[in-house]
């Protein structure tokens, strides 16, 4: 019998959602850490808690499966953090907040207001030339909104990276 | 009682049973330097010639007696020349407490005069550290420290504080030690899941790391071993772990491993792991290692599983505790068709060096020279390169925390100062620096500190007047091509020791060897022996790059 390494799961997403101890440094522990580990962050959220001693952080990753596992064991192993959990995408809800600014024409308004419309968008300012829109979804909803805008000159994107919390 | 901040330090060294610190003042510790007078009957400071020196004494100091070692360093460069200390200890899980000094607190983050983040420099090569902001806070971090520093996978831990804050007064109560931070016992299935594989198991290789004398486990090892009557091999880090004149050992693992072990992977239909994290300089290549045959893995370190290597069977926790419970459970397995093939490949491929020239001196028969002259409870520290592998090799270490190297940083330097700290810690003991010149000519201003505290160890420097392991690996890849490699000192070893105080020795010939390493121990007073040696001597067997760890290759011409 051959006992081969497992071949890698397929690089996706992974939502983590770390707490920690709201002491100084403890971001820029969690960060080295991804850093020097060569582990990608796609977004990061943090914030202070319920109780104030405590912060939330959530952060996007992007690995395999094996990556994962690793990321979730060497982050516990920081003395500021407390607990790591891998959040399955099923059993959560998820948010992240989006600013988008895209150029405006006579020609094209009306079909950027329809396109925000359809979302339930917010729009918080229209110029001549551009307009910006906010929109608050999961990140499915978000990346489809974008897309639908790219046609029309997208100016700037602002995300605020994925907030999660288990059902 | 009310104490000032640097009190509060002494009185917390206290607690923790520290008796001997490493270190050197400076203008952010003047006031821990002025309290350390104060309490200079109780606490013993060394203070050594450059702070790198003081923390590779503390790692030697812990790695002498398991005890948590502690360096005292300055802010600004101070702090910074800890840095390479802390990285060797920090990859060799050794428990440290390394103390800085800074700048006042209104003067941190102004670029003020000898100041630097030393806590985000430290960041990745600590267990954890701290700036303390608060006096009150002082005892109370202190005390973690050491907590951290000696509990699961020990390493090192940084405190750092702010030169107002070891002068500022405060509340101290004295405390007990907290104690060790939890960790975790295996659930009952694993057992059953080892048991399973290890009563199976026809041709059981057992490989042991570090993770055996961080918690002991020397006894219970040995026995289970005997139990399993499986072969041993050991990491560069467990050298000591098991008993290496036991017909049972057959050397290193890995990229200078023995032909034995590395014969004995090839064949053996299960590997067990102790204590280990399968670091690249044993794994070789890591998709050709040990695959024909499951693999259990004992470890306290979770993030050590399936990190370099996927294993079968992860037992996590205290090595000790877990061999203890195996050895509760494990009837006496016996393989005498197995034991008796190793039995002949150790036969077959001795680690044998053969002098190039009639005459001359080789690196194996000075450590096993040096190996018949002094006693089992001999300590063996060594630089990094060729004389590190010789003196694993050559050595019979037959007690636990006998042999101290850097083994996962590969520091070169770090050997003179830990054997300081080995002395002064178990001063009854020889101690030895087995060192190349290379790696001595790094640090040799420790030579000052051996010389000023009289700490009587002998400093062997195996002179091949060239870097030989980066050498070794222009021959063998570079077509020869010795880029900064042919060193030719011209340093006169001897008369340099002599100007620092010591008493200095010469070997040029095969015939001097036993007669000045007698004369050399025998000595009150810190030695240096100044041995020279053939430039093309090599380390083998030597698993090259990219190949794996079962194909070593066991001869090179020059």
């Amino acid at each position: 019998m051959e006992y081969t390494n497992s071949n890698p799961s397929p690089v996706k997403e992974y939502i983590l959602s770390v707490l920690a101890r709201n002491k100084a440094g403890v971001l820029l522990r969690i960060a080295g850490l991804f850093s020097r580990r060569c582990y990608n962050i796609l977004s990061i959220v943090a914030a202070q808690t319920e109780d104030t001693e405590y912060s939330r952080i959530l952060i996007v990753v992007s690995g395999d499966d094996r990556i994962v596992r690793q990321v979730d064991k060497q982050l516990s192993k920081l003395i500021d953090i407390v607990q790591v959990d891998v959040l399955e995408r099923e059993k959560i809800v998820e948010r992240e907040h989006l600013l988008l600014k895209v150029e405006r024409t006579l020609q094209t308004s009306e079909k950027l207001v329809e396109i925000a419309n359809i979302f339930h968008a917010n729009i918080l300012n229209v110029e001549p030339d551009s307009m910006i829109l906010e929109l608050t979804g999961d990140a499915g909803t978000i990346n489809s909104f974008i897309e639908l805008y790219n046609p029309y000159n997208v100016l700037r994107i602002l995300r605020t990276g994925a907030m999660a919390m288990p059902k | 009682m009310v104490l000032t901040g640097a009190q509060i330090v002494m009185e917390c060294l206290l607690e923790q049973g520290v008796d001997t610190v490493f270190g050197y003042p400076g203008g952010a510790v003047l006031n821990i330097y002025d309290a350390l007078y104060e309490y200079r009957d109780r606490i013993n400071h060394v203070r050594t010639a450059h702070e790198q020196g003081a923390a590779h004494a503390a790692d030697g100091y812990a790695r002498s007696t398991g005890k948590t070692g502690v360096c005292i360093a300055t802010s600004g460069p101070g702090a910074t020349n800890l840095v390479t200390g802390i990285a060797t200890a920090y990859m060799d899980s050794v428990p440290l407490v390394a103390i800085t000094g800074n700048v006042n607190l209104n003067l941190l983050g102004l670029d003020s005069f000898q100041e630097v983040d030393i806590t985000g420099i430290t960041m990745p090569i600590t267990k954890h550290n701290y700036i303390v902001k608060d006096v009150r806070d002082l005892a109370q971090t202190l005390r973690e420290a050491f907590q951290i520093a000696g509990s699961g996978r020990k390493g090192p831990v940084l405190v750092d504080i702010p030169k107002d804050i070891t002068g500022q007064k405060c509340e101290y109560e004295r405390s007990q030690p907290l104690p060790p931070l939890p960790h975790d016992f295996p659930i009952e299935e694993r057992f059953t899941s080892a048991l399973e594989l290890l009563t199976r198991a026809e041709r059981p290789f057992l490989y042991c790391g570090g993770g055996v004398l961080s918690s002991d486990a020397e006894e219970e090892l040995a026995k289970f071993a005997g139990l399993l009557d499986a072969p041993v091999a050991c990491s560069l880090m467990c050298q000591g772990g098991f008993d290496q004149a036991d017909p049972r050992y057959m050397g290193m693992l890995g990229m200078h491993g023995t032909n034995t072990a590395a014969l004995a992977i090839k064949n053996c239909d299960l590997f067990v792991a102790v204590g280990t994290r399968f670091s690249d300089r044993v794994l070789c290549n890591a998709g050709l290692f040990a695959r024909h045959c499951p693999i259990i893995q004992i470890e306290i370190d979770t993030a050590e599983f399936n990190k370099n290597i996927e294993v079968q069977l992860k037992v996590k926790g205290d090595a000790r505790e877990i061999l203890e419970r195996l050895n509760s459970m494990l009837p006496q397995q016996s393989h005498p068709q197995w034991m008796e093939q190793i039995a002949a490949w150790k036969e077959e491929f001795p680690l044998v060096q053969k002098p190039r020239t009639p005459g001359a001196v080789t690196p194996q028969q000075v450590i096993e020279t040096l190996d018949r002259l002094t006693g089992e409870d001999t300590l063996i520290c060594t630089e990094v390169g060729q004389n590190q592998m010789w003196a694993a090799q050559f050595y019979t270490y037959r007690r636990p925390h006998t042999f101290i190297s850097s083994g996962g940083l590969g520091t070169m330097g770090f050997g003179l100062g830990a054997a300081i700290g080995a002395k002064i810690a178990n001063p009854e003991k020889t101690v030895v620096n087995i060192a190349g010149d290379g790696s001595f000519h790094m640090n040799l201003t420790e030579l000052a500190t051996a010389a000023a505290y009289h700490v009587p160890i002998v400093e062997l420097i195996l002179n091949n007047e060239v870097l030989g392991m980066v050498r070794q690996w222009q021959k063998l890849f570079y077509d020869n091509r010795f880029s900064q490699t042919d060193v030719d000192t011209t340093t006169n070893f001897p008369a340099l020791a002599e100007a620092f105080g010591l008493k200095a020795y010469s070997i040029f010939t095969a015939d001097e060897v036993e007669p000045v390493l007698r004369e050399a121990l025998a000595q009150t007073g810190p030695v240096l022996i100044d041995c020279h040696i053939d430039r093309d001597v090599n380390v083998l067997p030597m698993v090259p790059a990219g190949a794996s760890v079962e194909s070593p290759i066991l001869e090179m011409d020059n």
